[in-house]
C-alpha cells in the first residue's frame, strides 16, 4: 500500500525553532545566529562586540561547540551571561539544543542574544534555531572562492562580516570578488569589512547592531 | 555533512506514519532533495541504510528524486532552472532581480508499507 506523506524532513526542527522564536520575542530579545568555518573569528567578534557595546546593550551568548568550554570561558571573562552547548559530534546546532538551555539564561533582561554556531560553512545554514537573523563571518585567509563553493550560507545570511582585514597585506586575496559574489548570491546581504585584532571597521558593525535592537 | 541526522529524522517520520496507518513494515521511502539543500544523495543513502537496521524499515529502499534550482526573473519575466546548486544572476538577462522557488526541498513524499 502507498501512503502519501508530504511533510518536510526537518519539520520537527522547524516546529521547535518556531517555539523558540516565540519565547525570544515574548522576552524582547533580538537573536543572532552567528556562523562561520572553524577559526574565522566568531568568538573574537563576540569579544570585540561585547566590549564595544557593554555600556549600551545587554548581551547574552550561547556557545555551540562539538566539545570543550574554551569559548564560553572567553565570554564569561567579560561578565556577560553565557551557556555552553556541546553537540557531542554534531556539526551544527539544532532548535532542540537551544530550547534545552533557554532556562539557563536571563532572557527578559537581555537586548541581544548571540548564538555562536559550530564552526562549519555548510550545514548550520540549514537548521533554524529560532533566530531573528543569521550573520556569517568569512576571514580573508580562507580565500576568495568561498561564496561560490558554499553558496547556501551566503544566501541565508542577512550580513557578511569579512574578518582579519589586518592580514590583507600578507595574503593574495581578492576581497572585491568576495563582495561581488556574495552580493550576486544574495543582493540584500549587508557586508562589513573589519579586523577583530586592530579594531578597524568594528564601529560600522556595532552601529548596525544598535539599529537592529532599537 | 549531517546526512546522518537527516536520515534519522526521515526514519522517525516514516516509522510514525507507518504505525499511524496501522501498518507493520516499510518497503520504500520516497523523498525529494533539492540540489541547493546541501544534502548529498549518496551520503543520505548510506546513512539511511546504516540507520534502518532493527527498525520496521529494515528492508526498505530509499528513492531520491533530485530537484534542480528553479526561479523567476522579474526583470525579463523568465522562468528558469539552473544547472548548478546556486544562481548568480538571471541566466536569460543577467539581472539580479530574481527569486528562487525550488531547489531547497528536503521533503518526504510517499511511503510504501504493508
Ligand atoms: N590577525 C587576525 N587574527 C584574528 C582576527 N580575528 C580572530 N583572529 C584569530 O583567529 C583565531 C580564531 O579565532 P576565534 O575567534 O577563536 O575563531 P572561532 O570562529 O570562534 O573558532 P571556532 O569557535 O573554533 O570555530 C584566533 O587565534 C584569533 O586570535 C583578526 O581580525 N585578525
Ligand atoms: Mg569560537
Ligand atoms: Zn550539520
Ligand atoms: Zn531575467
Amino acid at each position: 500500500m502507498k501512503l502519501k506523506v508530504a511533510s518536510k524532513i526537518l519539520d520537527a526542527n522547524e516546529r521547535i525553532a518556531r517555539d523558540n522564536r516565540k519565547i525570544f520575542s515574548d522576552a524582547g530579545v533580538y537573536v543572532i545566529n552567528l556562523m562561520s568555518s572553524p577559526g574565522a573569528g566568531k568568538t573574537s567578534l563576540l569579544e570585540t562586540t561585547i566590549t564595544a557595546l557593554k555600556n549600551s546593550l545587554k548581551v547574552g551568548v550561547i556557545e555551540g561547540d562539538v566539545a570543550g568550554t574554551d569559548d564560553a570561558i572567553r565570554i564569561d571573562r567579560l561578565g556577560v551571561p553565557v551557556v555552553q552547548i556541546n553537540t557531542g559530534g554534531a556539526c551544527h546546532l539544532d532548535a532542540n539544543m537551544i530550547y534545552e538551555v533557554l532556562g539557563d539564561l536571563p532572557l527578559s533582561g537581555l537586548d541581544i542574544l548571540f548564538i555562536e554556531n559550530v564552526g562549519n560553512l555548510v550545514c548550520p545554514a540549514e537548521f533554524k534555531v529560532g533566530e531573528d537573523i543569521k550573520v556569517m563571518i568569512l576571514s580573508i585567509a580562507e580565500g576568495h572562492d568561498k561564496p561560490l563553493k558554499y553558496p547556501l550560507m551566503f544566501q541565508e545570511s542577512a550580513a557578511l562580516i569579512i574578518n582579519k582585514m589586518d592580514l590583507k597585506p600578507y595574503l593574495e586575496v581578492d576581497v572585491e570578488k568576495i563582495k561581488r559574489d556574495a552580493l550576486s548570491l544574495n543582493p540584500s546581504i549587508r557586508i562589513f569589512e573589519l579586523s577583530c585584532k586592530s579594531g578597524e571597521g568594528v564601529e560600522q558593525w556595532t552601529a548596525w547592531l544598535q539599529t537592529l535592537t532599537s | 555533512m549531517h546526512e546522518v541526522s537527516i536520515a534519522d529524522s526521515l526514519l522517525k517520520i516514516a516509522v510514525d506514519e507507518c504505525k499511524k496507518n496501522g501498518c507493520r513494515i516499510i518497503l520504500n521511502v520516497k523523498v525529494c532533495i533539492g540540489k541547493a539543500s546541501g544534502v548529498m544523495p549518496e551520503a543520505l543513502l548510506f546513512a539511511f541504510d546504516a540507520l534502518k537496521a532493527e527498525t520496521i524499515a529494515e528492508g526498505a529502499t530509499l528513492t531520491i528524486e533530485e530537484v534542480p534550482v528553479a526561479g523567476h526573473c522579474s526583470a525579463c519575466n523568465a522562468d528558469f532552472t539552473a544547472p548548478e546548486s546556486y544562481v548568480l544572476c538571471c541566466p536569460q538577462c543577467g539581472s539580479s532581480a530574481y527569486t528562487l522557488h525550488e531547489g531547497r526541498e528536503l521533503d518526504i513524499k510517499e511511503l510504501e508499507v504493508e
